[in-house]
């Protein structure tokens, strides 16, 4: 009985040890103070109400902008957060929007709309924490639309 | 034992507040080694009456995204270069056709290893630039075919498809393909075959779709 006793004493302190380590990785972060050359708003005229929608859904991981909540100061969330927004970048960046190929820019516009109607995006694991980010049903019926419109546009 | 605790959360936490300072150039590092062509590209005369979407459906036209205005049997030159690659999306195809996640997936490595492969150095300045545009966004259909359920597959399939009968557009091929339509998802597909298998719907609609035109 002392012995596993022992052990899970020991046990606690190399968790605690390893997530006390673990504090010590720098935090890599998404900010961008400038308002980036590139942005969707320079390919299409982006009205304010989905330029909102958009900020509020979609650009904490698919822009150069992350609006960081507080636990991510705190190890091993930040690094979930940074390999989440990395890939979101990789696949779709609406600040990167205008350097996209005219055909680029279609694929992603299809791609957009599809995941939309799907409720794939945004992320169930995401909006979990934020709830704000889920769109209502004549949210996503507005937003989608907007999209259909500059998909037929190009 | 309780003083190690004590320090070590200490330790922790000055550190963590000393890594705040703000990051300003991004990294957007991967952007800027690929190729970006001007976005007007090719395609003006593709423009045609937008037509309102209203339903709020992501059907886009798909006699309108493929091909149109562009005269297939002018750039029919027997190329043999492209075979590897037209080779490769059959098989994703055929795959999709079987309702076989994984074959679709074999054919998407193979259509990434056809695009390595493909020799760049006879290409025009021009060709080169198209080329480049469309296997930039070929290869992340491709990418996505590897990785994604069936239903995804088919979706990317559909992007796909343009970028391939884009390519024979500008390249040509010495083989004898059909550009098949599938009515609903108003999208094209590329066949060997004269008869209709329709890969958007695999054993639930086969037989669906018809013929548009034949290349050779």
């Amino acid at each position: 009985m002392r012995r596993i006793k022992k052990i899970l004493k020991g046990l606690f302190f190399v968790i605690l040890f390893v997530f006390a380590g673990i504090q010590f990785i720098p935090i890599d972060y998404n900010l961008n103070e400038v308002v980036s050359e590139n942005d969707i708003s320079k390919s299409f005229d982006v009205p304010i109400d989905i330029q909102n929608l958009l900020k509020t859904s979609c650009y904490d991981c698919h822009s150069n902008n992350t609006q960081y909540p507080w636990y991510n100061k705190v190890q091993p969330v930040s690094w979930i957060m940074e390999s989440h927004i990395k890939e979101g970048k990789e696949e779709l960046n609406f600040n990167e929007f205008k350097t996209y190929s005219n055909r680029k820019k279609k694929s992603k516009l299809k791609s957009i709309i599809s995941q939309i109607d799907d409720g794939e995006m945004p992320l169930l694991s995401y909006s979990f924490f934020h709830k704000d980010s889920k769109f209502s049903k004549a949210e996503k019926i507005f937003i989608m639309e907007w999209f259909n419109k500059k998909l037929d546009s190009l | 034992m309780k003083n190690t605790i004590y320090v070590l959360a200490v330790i922790a936490l000055t550190f963590t507040a000393c890594k705040n300072e703000q990051k300003t150039d991004g990294h957007n590092d991967e952007s800027s080694t690929e190729i970006h062509a001007d976005s007007d590209g090719h395609n003006d005369n593709k423009k045609e009456v937008t037509h309102d979407n209203s339903d709020g459906h992501h059907d886009n036209d798909g006699n309108k995204s493929m091909g149109e205005n562009r005269n297939i049997e002018d750039s029919s030159d027997k190329n043999t270069a492209t075979t590897p690659i037209i080779d490769a999306y059959l098989q994703i195809k055929n795959g999709l056709v079987a309702d076989d996640k994984a074959a679709a997936a074999k054919g998407g490595e193979a259509l990434l290893q056809a695009f390595a492969g493909f020799d760049m150095g006879s290409l025009t300045k021009e060709q080169h630039t198209e080329y480049m545009e469309i296997i930039e966004n070929a290869k992340e259909q491709a990418e996505h075919i590897i990785k994604s359920p069936i239903d995804h597959q088919r979706e990317h399939f559909e992007s796909l498809s343009t970028d391939i009968n884009d390519m024979i557009s500008l390249l040509g091929t010495e083989k004898t393909l059909y550009v098949d339509h599938c009515p609903m998802v108003k999208a094209n597909w590329l066949s060997e075959t004269k008869e209709i298998k329709n890969p958007y719907y695999g054993s639930k609609m086969m037989k669906c779709g018809k013929i548009q035109q034949q290349i050779n």
